[in-house]
């Protein structure tokens, strides 16, 4: 029986020692500046959350923010994008990005009702320091230009999840079920502000 | 029965014997060179986002204003692939096509209502631009003719078809129900120009 098991145990060790890491994606070509884009916004999870939260706050406040935040929030993201890739330097990029999450998850669960321009000049300043962190990575990616494509449709998709999560509010209880997943956002803007500013590791 | 047997065995025999290979796939023959022009702009992933949004923006402004891009397009193609084996012209850079992007993506986003023969302009010049760009990948062997004939017919089929997906989609007579269709038309030009705005930054950053 032993005389059996050594040759197997040699073999698998043999097989053990020649292994090689298996990459299944490549990060190259469009694919891979697709797939790193797409994946970007998704994977930060402040960056997400705003993004849901403008949704949702752009459906609370209802027309025109409902229709003309989709058009305008990519350009003016793009605006900041721009100073990203040109390695203009923003202050306190990461702080204000915390902030954003903060700021919009408690006008969601506040429910508050801002004149349209400065709810637009309040998102735009946000806009400008998302895309400024998703542009800082473009000239690296594996492709560029299918970078952005991927990053501009993450974050629109994103802003549509949060305005069909926002369409919830023509319900009272979905009202506040909104209301609650305010506050669940501004709780994870506070944890990611402190995280900025070093107060927690 | 047995006779019948016999005729049966007698003609697999002979459809087997006379057996050739297929070929599924033209390319191997002469028309090859036609398929590489059709398929070429198909793999550049700046030509599908440029024509793409021409498409579009053809199609957000009606039948009556689009119906000429089909002529206009594929002609500007052939132009553009002409003056590019003739003078050598292959891109205007990066950034100009970067700048088209923007323009047609702000154009959409804008629902701005223009003229026939301005758009024609339009569609004219960027296929002059994308014509010459493919021109560049034409090689010396390469049929000349079968390649320009390739890329003519990708860019009618492609205009023509996102033309009609938009116009379907758009539907403008279904009344006030249908808005938000015209809103994500907007909002799909606004994904278009943040791609252009930002690939502009990169092609002066680079």
């Amino acid at each position: 029986m032993s005389s059996r098991i050594f040759p197997r145990l040699a073999v698998a060790l043999a097989i053990l020692a020649l292994a090689q890491p298996v990459f299944a994606h490549e990060q190259v070509g469009v694919a891979g500046g697709l797939a790193s884009g797409l994946l970007h916004p998704l994977t930060g999870m402040d960056h997400l959350i705003a993004m849901v939260a403008v949704g949702i706050w752009g459906a609370q406040l209802g027309a025109p923010a409902i229709w003309v935040l989709p058009i305008t929030f990519p350009l003016v993201m793009a605006l900041g994008g721009v100073l990203g890739v040109l390695r203009i330097p923003l202050p306190m990029p990461e702080v204000v990005i915390a902030l954003s999450a903060l700021v919009l998850g408690a006008a969601v669960a506040l429910r508050l009702r801002l004149p349209f321009a400065a709810a637009a000049i309040v998102v735009a300043v946000f806009a400008v320091f998302h895309g400024h962190t998703h542009g800082a990575e473009l000239p690296g990616s594996a492709n560029p230009l299918a970078y952005g494509v991927g990053f501009v449709v993450a974050t629109g998709l994103l802003h549509l999840c949060g305005i069909t999560i926002g369409t919830l509010t023509r319900w009272p209880a979905g009202g506040r079920l909104i209301q609650g997943l305010g506050v669940v956002i501004a709780a994870l803007g506070c944890y990611f502000l402190a995280q900025s500013l070093g107060a927690v590791a | 029965m047995k006779y019948w047997l016999a005729f049966t065995s007698i003609a697999t025999a002979a459809l087997i014997a006379s057996a050739q290979t297929a070929d599924a796939h033209i390319v191997a023959s002469r028309l090859g060179d036609f398929y590489t022009g059709a398929l070429h702009p198909l793999t550049d992933l700046q030509d599908l986002i440029l024509w793409a949004a021409m498409g579009v923006l053809a199609g957000s402004l009606g039948a009556s204003k689009g119906r000429w891009l089909v002529l206009a397009f594929p002609l500007g193609l052939l132009a553009g692939l002409g003056l590019g084996r003739a003078t050598g012209f292959v891109s205007a850079g990066p950034a100009a096509d970067a700048g088209m992007i923007l323009v047609l993506g702000l154009l959409l986003a804008a629902a701005v209502r223009m003229p026939m023969a301005l758009l024609c302009a339009i569609a004219f010049g960027l296929a002059v631009m994308r014509g010459a760009a493919n021109a560049g990948d034409l090689g010396p062997e390469t049929n000349r003719l079968l390649f320009a004939a390739g890329l003519a017919c990708a860019g009618y089929a492609a205009i023509t078809l996102t033309m009609a997906v938009t116009l379907a989609f758009r539907r403008p007579e279904a009344g006030a129900s249908m808005a938000w269709r015209g809103i994500a038309i907007r909002a799909f030009g606004g994904w278009i120009a943040a791609i252009g705005l930002m690939m502009v930054g990169f092609a002066y950053a680079s």
